[in-house]
């Protein structure tokens, strides 16, 4: 059988076996808890509790501020201790909501108690999503109710439910569908239910064969729904390389999903969505894989946000005796952010911390040279894009070529070319860099003509 | 613990394959190739190789140094210049070829133009044409293995003689370190599936060299004469190793198609028309100079603006498919059109003037080697033997000699003086060595004088000193014979220029030839 995929991309090293038999298991963290109030795409949320305030899991503690922006629950019952700024992830400080954790976990009301599919309409459906405060859990956190409310409901042709997990190390997705299958189905079914002429596919990479049973059993039966093997390969797993295998569909930057009539959600959004729908319950916990060659025990997690990352460690046994951290990601190798610090806390959108004992990134600075032009950066680009002339055109600041001969902005920061090139040149870095002096340019240049 | 972190951009991994990886497969490619031509040519030719390699890589070293540049000589891309280099040369070349050859390729090709990434030409290319150019005598001897001087296939190709196809691909002719187009092909071959050169460029060029050799080489598209092309003059060295060089060669497939286009066809023009074998490293280096313009010219959108396939666009109707090729498409075929069609047209403007200008400088010779004569005539007895033998072998004695023309001298009175012969020598140390023979009635030789003389100065080419040519002037001879010791004293012993007994063994041969066909065919059917 001839495997689906998308033109271009890399095939890292999957390094999933170190976590992917492991089942997944919920960790009550225990002391402070950390709710950054931008935990989304768009603007941060307004907090609606104040210092000494008693909260409990479920409460809303910040509000959506504007139509793309989310709400926030807490994931866990205490006192509020203050509204500070605080180091997350991204080694910057922001303002955070921090909860004295009493170790009760008391649920709020209202939540927790199934109701019947049947008797809710769309609007009622995407109330309480939105309600739920469920963001895009494959790592952008793009407000999920924004997504399911396109301008014409009935051009969207396909809903593509997105269990690819094509980066490296993560196997939290995984896991998921083998236990939850039948509430992703359900998830993606609820959504369906906004988009009458849409059919639901359910797109995983061929290296996970028990989630793929599972998911074909749970999908068994429902006419509206498919199970789809894409070839293992990384970007799959994005966006637009799904919506270009299942859709056939290649589209500029500047359009959205719904503009070629495709709506794509993680798996883990899935669930949440099946959760906020079906139970009222707000998304405070998410599925994540701790791994890397330097935890001593890798494994998959029900975790709540704003444990700590060192705290999820610790519970998970800690790092590997003798053995010296050199990196942290959060997410994969080829997407993740690295950590300064471990002591920050996790964020709804976060799938997973990557342990490494050695840096991939330092080697390769040592062996880089100058640019050989042997195109092995063009052939990986999943976007067609043609990394060399663009690298140099940025390097020598020629933004007018980058953007308009070589559409140098479509670039979505995959990172292929980057860990394709043999020369070792940084290319993302430059690329990423080149993109937020043209954003920079342009809002320079907007401000002056006013 | 946690101020220990490495903070970075993504992505985190990296793959595997390093430049070095890349240059040390490429080595590995050529291995077949410098094998086979050491078993084939011997020692010498290894230490061509090895002088070559050396070269570059320290080269390299000592320009990093003397610059204060970063080790770039390690990431092993000079080792490949000087490898690709030494396959390019004849396993006869002095050793200093494969050193100054090195030198420029490293130092002045890619060094001064910003190293590794930077340079505009193929390195190897430049300091082979640097050789070519300056050192013309000495790069362009070949010997066979088995000892014998001999023009390379191609040569034999050109003239219309016969060439072996079978010894092309194993490399036991005549020809560079790296001939054989067997090892070249297998090693070409790997690449392209390793993925490490682009097919476009590689095929594109000898699909358009086929193409130029079946359209205008006379033959059509005979097998074996294909294969005869393709499988020498570095074709297929060309195609793989040379034109698929990354920094000098365009970054898009359809620019990728278009240099392949222009070197193809431009080698098949050259190799028809251009009169020598070598001419394929001019054919890259032009296309090398285009790449710039290919690139600036030719860039492909990503798939998302890329509407339906090129084909599908011809097809489409509308517009009149030419405003709907791209126009670079258009300027450089019609660049490369023009520059085909001034180059046919400077090669038949001149055709004919260089002709007369060579039948002057014939016609000159013959009155010297026959000073009673004052004009000549043809003869129909000569004619007709020349005609005869159809430009094979002359007599078994002579080496690789071969009869051009004849002709009856006849002086003021219209009386018969003599006779004029022109005699080509192939076993030359430079190639062919051809000379006017005069001969009087009675079989005396009364002069000769050479007309095309390749030979290395100071050593082949004092034959053509009075000392030597005088030797023959006025004996009556069947037969001379070289004595290589001097001091001859016999009419029929001939002293060899000292140092250059093989030149001196080629005229020898063509005087004899030139007499044997005057007894038995001038005097005996006269």
């Amino acid at each position: 059988m001839v495997k689906h995929t998308f033109r271009g991309g890399v095939h890292p090293d999957g390094h999933k076996e170190l976590s992917r038999e492991v089942p997944l298991r919920e960790f009550l963290p225990a002391g402070e808890m950390v709710f950054p109030l931008s935990q989304h795409i768009g603007k941060p949320a307004k907090p609606i509790v104040k210092k000494g305030d008693a909260v409990l899991v479920g409460q809303r503690i910040a509000e959506a501020d504007g139509y793309v922006s989310a709400h926030i629950a807490s994931s866990c019952s205490g006192v509020v201790k203050a509204v500070e700024k605080r180091l997350t992830l991204t080694g910057a400080m922001a303002d955070c909501i921090v909860v004295e954790n009493d170790g009760q976990f008391t649920c709020a009301e209202g939540f927790g108690e199934r109701e019947e599919q049947a008797s809710l309409s769309n609007d009622e459906i995407l109330r309480r999503i939105q309600d739920a405060g469920v963001v895009g859990l494959g790592g952008a956190g793009f407000p999920t109710h924004v997504k399911l409310k396109p301008k014409d409901p009935a051009a969207i042709r396909y809903v593509i439910a997105n269990g690819a997990e094509c980066e490296p190390y993560l196997t939290c997705n995984d896991q998921l569908m083998r236990v939850k299958a039948n509430e992703i189905v359900e998830g993606l079914e609820l959504v369906l239910q906004l988009f009458p002429n849409a059919e639901g596919v359910i797109g995983i990479e061929d290296n996970k064969p028990v989630a793929i049973a599972a998911m074909k059993q749970a999908a068994h039966g429902k006419p509206r729904l498919r199970v789809m093997e894409l070839q293992t390969k990384y970007p799959q797993g994005g966006e637009r390389s799904l919506i270009q295998v299942i859709a056939g569909v290649d589209f500029p930057i500047s359009m959205l999903p719904a503009d070629v009539g495709c709506i794509v959600d993680n798996v883990g959004t899935l669930y949440a969505i099946q959760r906020a729908v079906l139970y009222r319950e707000p998304l405070f916990s998410q599925c994540f894989t701790l791994t890397g060659e330097a935890a001593k025990n890798p494994g998959n997690f029900i975790v709540r946000d704003g444990t700590s990352f060192a705290e999820l460690l610790e519970f998970a046994g800690g790092l590997k005796d003798g053995i010296a951290l050199k990196k942290a990601l959060v997410g994969g190798p080829m997407m993740g952010i690295a950590l300064g610090s471990l002591d920050v806390p996790i964020q709804k959108q976060n799938n997973g911390l990557t342990l490494m004992i050695e840096d991939p990134v330092e080697l390769a600075e040592a062996q880089m040279t100058a640019c050989l032009r042997c195109g092995r950066c063009a052939k990986v680009c999943p976007v067609g894009l043609l990394p060399e002339p663009m690298a140099d055109a940025a390097i020598n600041k020629d933004y007018e070529r980058y953007e308009k001969k070589l559409y140098g902005l479509e670039c979505i920061q995959c990172g292929s070319c980057t860990y394709n090139c043999p020369a070792k040149r940084p290319l993302m870095q430059i690329f990423k860099e080149a993109k937020s002096e043209i954003q920079a340019r342009k809002r320079a240049e907007a401000g002056g003509t006013k | 613990m946690n101020n220990a972190l490495n903070i970075s951009s993504s992505p985190h991994v990296r793959d595997k394959r390093t430049t070095a990886y890349m240059m040390r497969v490429v080595l590995l490619a050529l291995m077949p190739a410098t094998v086979v031509g050491v078993c084939n040519y011997g020692l010498h030719a290894l230490l061509v190789v090895l002088v070559s390699v050396a070269a570059a890589v320290l080269s390299e070293f000592a320009f990093d140094k003397l610059c204060h540049k970063p080790d770039t000589w390690k990431d092993g891309s000079a080792a490949v210049t000087g490898l690709l280099l030494a396959l390019c040369l004849s396993p006869r070349v002095p050793l200093t070829m494969p050193l100054l050859g090195s030198m420029f390729a490293i130092l002045i090709a890619k060094c001064c133009f910003g190293g590794l990434g930077k340079n505009f030409i193929n390195p190897a290319l430049a300091g082979r044409c640097f050789l070519l150019i300056s050192f013309g005598n000495m790069m362009s001897s070949y010997r066979v293995v088995d000892g014998v001087t001999a023009a390379t296939p191609v040569a034999d190709l050109l003239v219309g003689n016969p060439v072996n196809v079978t010894r092309m691909f194993l490399g036991t002719t005549s020809g560079v370190i790296g001939s054989s187009a067997l090892a070249l092909l297998a090693g070409g071959l790997a690449l392209w599936a390793l993925q490490i050169i682009h097919g476009e460029i590689c095929f594109s060029v000898l699909g358009t060299f086929i193409l130029t050799i079946g359209l205008f080489g006379g033959q059509g598209f005979d097998p074996r004469f294909i294969l005869a092309h393709i499988s020498g003059g570095g074709v297929l060295m060309a195609a793989f190793f040379m034109a698929t060089d990354y920094v000098t060669s365009p970054a898009t497939p359809l620019g990728q198609l278009v240099y392949g286009l222009l070197i193809g066809s431009l080698g098949g023009i050259f190799r028809l028309f251009s009169g020598t074998a070598d001419s394929f490293s001019y054919c890259v280096i032009t296309g090398n100079l285009f790449v710039p313009l290919i690139d600036t010219y030719i860039v492909s959108k990503p798939y998302a603006y890329r509407k339906v396939s090129l084909l599908k666009q011809l097809r489409a109707s509308g517009e009149p498919w030419y405003k709907r090729v791209p126009r670079p498409v258009i300027v450089l075929t019609a660049i490369a059109a023009i520059a085909g069609l001034a180059l046919s047209g400077v090669y038949f403007m001149t055709k004919d003037t260089i002709d007369n200008q060579k039948r002057a400088a014939q016609a000159a010779s013959y009155k010297a080697v026959c000073p009673l004569a004052d004009h000549f005539e043809a003869n129909e007895t000569i004619d007709k033997a020349v005609a005869d033998l159809n430009g094979a072998v002359y007599g078994t004695d002579f080496g690789r000699a071969h009869i051009n023309e004849g002709f009856a001298a006849l002086d003021e009175g219209g009386n018969n003086v003599g006779y004029a012969l022109s005699v080509t020598s192939a076993d030359g140390f430079d190639g062919n060595v051809t000379l006017a023979v005069g001969v009087d009635n009675e079989g005396a030789v009364t002069g000769i004088s050479f007309t095309e003389l390749n030979e290395t100065p100071g050593m082949g080419m004092r034959v053509d000193e009075a000392e030597f040519k005088d030797q023959f002037v006025g004996k009556a001879v069947s037969k001379f014979t070289l004595n290589k010791a001097g001091g001859s004293t016999a009419d029929d012993e001939i002293d060899s220029v000292s140092g250059a007994s093989t030149t001196s063994g080629a005229v020898v041969n063509a005087v004899n030839a030139a007499l044997d066909f005057y007894n038995n065919t001038v005097k005996g059917g006269a």
